[in-house]
């Protein structure tokens, strides 16, 4: 699987209903070693009901920067969830979540 | 409250996609066309590999225009994706720094091929003391 797979794919709910369109994947450097570094691991998705764009790292607190592009991005992923990894159930397309708390914006 | 995690934490699309990859030297190799997953025992996804070239690049493009450029790509090359695995990675920043040297990847057949038969041979390619 690559990330152009995973990268623009439909999520949705386990009751099927759609929740948006996965624009990034968060990784965490903690997996096992490969080579001289820890392996990159898939965390969690970047899943937006409005927008397949990037959200160019403003959903982070330490991101700074001009901040008219900073709210034209906040507004255009008003909706964004960071859904995690293990909350997937099946990789589809679509993806398909666990049944669980639901996911509202 | 979320726990803090233990690594570092990277956006693939915003920090590592599209982005220059380095060699142990210095010099430029290619760029971040696309990134190949392997799963692990615990049914995580862990980055494995940089794909590199048209074809890589033409997946993640997708529609008619990748379409398009993979099959252009097809006839030049039938060999698979050129691709780079993950463990040579020394550094994450604003470029990729790999642990290895450019000659030893193969990911640019056509320009290694180039510098070496045609290039090479131009008077005043190499250095002055070689």
């Amino acid at each position: 699987m690559r990330a152009s797979d995973l990268i623009g794919r439909e999520v949705v709910g386990a009751d099927g209903a759609r929740i948006g369109v996965i624009t990034d994947l968060r990784c965490i450097q903690d997996g096992p070693l490969r080579g001289t570094q820890a392996a990159l691991r898939v965390d969690s998705l970047l899943v937006s009901r409005h927008h397949t764009g990037s959200v160019l790292g403003y959903d982070r607190e330490r991101q700074r920067g001009p901040w008219v592009i900073g709210a034209l991005v906040r507004f255009l992923h008003r909706s964004m969830h960071v859904v995690p990894w293990s909350a997937v159930e099946d990789e589809g397309p679509p993806v398909r979540l666990r049944p669980g708390p639901r996911i509202t914006s | 409250m979320s726990e803090k995690p233990h690594g570092r934490v990277f956006d693939l699309s915003l920090h590592l996609l599209d982005r220059q990859v380095l060699d142990r030297d210095g010099r430029m190799v290619c760029k971040v066309d696309d990134l190949e997953f392997e799963r692990g025992a615990d049914g995580s996804l862990y980055v494995a590999a940089i794909l590199v070239g048209q074809r890589a690049l033409s997946h993640r493009i997708g529609g008619r225009l990748g379409v398009w450029i993979r099959s252009i790509a097809q006839r030049l090359s039938t060999d698979d994706v050129p691709r780079i695995d993950f463990a040579q990675e020394d550094d994450i920043g604003s470029a990729i720094k790999l642990g290895a040297s450019r000659d030893s990847l193969g990911v640019a057949p056509l320009e290694d091929w180039v510098r070496e038969h045609i290039v090479s041979r131009v008077p005043g390619s190499r250095h002055e003391s070689e």
